[in-house]
């Protein structure tokens, strides 16, 4: 984990937000997944095209949350405190759980999104999804293709955890939302969903219905990741995110050169 | 004149399938893959039957419309099923491919088809720089630098290493070799100043394609301008004219086909992705800039009742000093095999015969 943020926070709904912030540029708001926020080194990468904000979703961070009950309400608070800040129009990338957050933000302010990012969605869910429980490295297990390669996750405090875990039995929703869906047939933004090969909490497999009900999504593998594919294989996530922001559906078009030797 | 039968692995969609490239391998159908495959070499051997002097194959990707993605994959399957007509690739897209590869896998075809490979080579569609991530900016000399690379793994007797721009191999040793040295016929495909001048420079010919006569006669002005200065002249044999064939009884069905079917691209790309292509996919005939070929329809070069269609390519000749023309034949309104082997039947019946003395 690096600390090349700087910290910042906004009021809106009531709450008091806390956002990780570094770089310069087009904004690039990023929406966490359901075990917090945490800066990785692929917010740093994308941190060099673009003013790269992490919101820490009320009831994710110090204090709990007992007044969001469903995720569209969260995307409410989310969007409200993007307006605090000044955004008015931002790339919107959401990890896992963040998704749902970010399907009903999309739909609900889409003259603010210019593009959307799903990393891991948990918009749709296997039946059988098993949460991620247990110790650090009971987590690391399910979240990385190759634990072993990565840093420890900390020690998560007792009573965040709880908290959190009452806030998300209340924002979940079943695994297959027909309403969150239905709002997804009306994006009209690119769409990028991103799957690490071998993530085992969330299919990969399940990226293809994304391209089914979402009129402008593109699908991309990122080889040997899982579940937490940013922070697994950080290159590789942040450069194909950046470019999809950056240029839309033009991103299939190559700029790298091949040149060896002039 | 010799005649060339391009066939293009004629793939029935439904209507109801979007044609927006990159189509979804989804809605493949296999049971139509499969009669493709079998209707390719079945109007092969009609081609064979009536004359026809080449069957030529052309590679695209990621769509049902000309599903050879590798030629040298369809040739090898028409090498064992036909034994007198060449096999051409025009071509395999050198830009995106490893051109040692290619100069291996086009040498098996020649040794299967017992020395009856024609070789194309080109740049390819706007649309394919993205097939596998080639940068439009750079396809052109990386077309060029394959495109040398292949002549010279074929020619060279020792292996050797190439320290290229966009290539790099430190040893080089094809096997099997071409029957042919230095190598089978070949051409390098395209109406530009830079594929004009590569042909000149290696001595081998130029194909040409689709354009009218005017401009790519320009295109072989050019080429031939060229080979004088580079101190030689290509025979007709070494300009080929690709075309789209409109056959008919008369000339007044062909004009009303053509009214009730109006040509339409294959499959276009998303405006966006098309405005960003164009931006970086420069184009050219004979120097002179064109806008690359993105979301149009393809002309159809030749129409008209058979005795039409001889003047027509007569007059093609004139223009273009092509001494071979690649058919791909167009049946409006209808995408049953069968009708396109009633078109091949009654061009070998009634136009063949009338352009042998071109």
């Amino acid at each position: 984990m690096t600390d090349n943020f700087r910290e910042c926070h906004v009021v809106a709904d009531g709450f008091r937000i806390r956002c990780l912030e570094a770089g310069d540029g087009p904004v690039l708001l990023h929406l966490h997944g359901a075990s917090g926020a945490r800066w990785s080194p692929a917010h740093d990468l994308l941190a060099r095209r673009f003013r790269v904000i992490l919101l820490e979703m009320p009831g994710f961070g110090a204090e709990e949350n007992t007044r969001t009950w469903h995720v569209r309400e969260m995307a409410g608070t989310v969007a409200k405190a993007a307006a605090v800040l000044g955004l008015r129009q931002y790339g919107l990338m959401a990890t896992s759980f963040g998704a749902r957050v970010a399907l009903w933000l999309a739909e609900g302010w889409p003259g603010y999104v210019t593009a959307l990012v799903l990393e891991a969605p948990a918009a749709i869910r296997p039946d059988a999804m098993v949460p991620l429980t247990g110790t650090p490295d009971d987590v690391a297990q399910r979240l990385y293709a190759h634990p072993e390669k990565m840093p420890p996750l900390p020690v998560e405090d007792a009573a965040r955890n709880a908290w959190r875990t009452r806030l998300l039995a209340r924002l979940w929703g079943s695994p297959r939302d027909l309403a969150l869906e239905s709002t997804m047939a009306e994006l009209r933004m690119p769409v990028l969903v991103v799957f690490g090969t071998r993530d085992t909490v969330i299919p990969p497999d399940i990226g293809r219905k994304y391209l089914d009900l979402i009129p402008d999504a593109h699908l991309a593998f990122v080889y040997d990741a899982g579940h937490d594919t940013a922070m697994e294989r950080p290159e590789a996530f942040a450069e194909i995110v950046g470019d999809f922001l950056t240029r839309g559906e033009a991103f299939s078009i190559s700029e790298e050169t091949t040149t060896l030797f002039p | 004149m010799k005649v060339s039968y391009f066939e293009t692995g004629r793939y029935r969609a439904p209507a109801s399938m979007r044609a927006r490239w990159p189509m979804p391998p989804g809605e493949y159908a296999p049971a139509e893959g499969g009669r493709v495959f079998d209707g390719m070499v079945e109007r092969v051997v009609l081609a064979e039957k009536l004359g026809f002097d080449w069957v030529s194959l052309s590679e695209h990707h990621y769509s049902p419309r000309i599903l050879t993605p590798s030629p040298p994959v369809a040739a090898a399957y028409l090498a064992a099923r036909v034994s007198q007509i060449k096999i051409a690739l025009l071509g395999p897209i050198v830009s995106h491919s490893n051109p040692v590869r290619l100069a291996e896998e086009m040498a098996m075809v020649d040794a299967m088809s017992n020395g009856r490979l024609i070789v194309g080579l080109l740049r390819g569609t706007s649309n394919e720089a993205m097939t596998y991530g080639v940068n439009p900016r750079e396809s052109r000399e990386r077309t060029d630098e394959g495109m040398e690379l292949i002549l010279t793994a074929w020619r060279e007797p020792h292996p050797f290493s190439w320290q290229g721009r966009h290539f790099r191999y430190r040893t080089v040793s094809v096997w099997p070799r071409p029957s042919r040295q230095p190598h089978p016929p070949t051409y390098a495909l395209g109406t530009s100043q830079e594929a004009g001048a590569f042909a000149a420079r290696n001595r081998i010919g130029l194909g040409v394609s689709y354009g009218p006569f005017d401009a790519m006669g320009r295109a072989t002005g050019f080429y031939r301008n060229e080979c004088a200065r580079h101190g030689w002249a290509p025979s007709a044999d070494q300009i080929v004219y690709r075309a789209n064939i409109l056959l008919a009884d008369t000339d007044e069905a062909a004009e009303q086909a053509l009214k009730d079917h109006p040509a339409q691209a294959p499959f276009s790309l998303g405006e966006k992705l098309a405005d960003a292509l164009l931006e970086v996919d420069k184009r050219n005939v004979a120097g002179e800039a064109r806008a690359a070929s993105i979301n149009r329809a393809l002309p159809i070069n030749f129409a008209g009742a058979p005795d039409t269609v001889v003047k027509q390519i007569r007059q093609c000749h004139a223009l273009t000093g092509a001494g071979i023309v690649d058919l791909g034949f167009n049946t409006p309104g209808s995408s049953d095999p069968g009708v396109l082997m009633e078109s091949m039947d009654l061009f070998g019946r009634k136009v063949l015969p009338f352009i042998r003395d071109i």
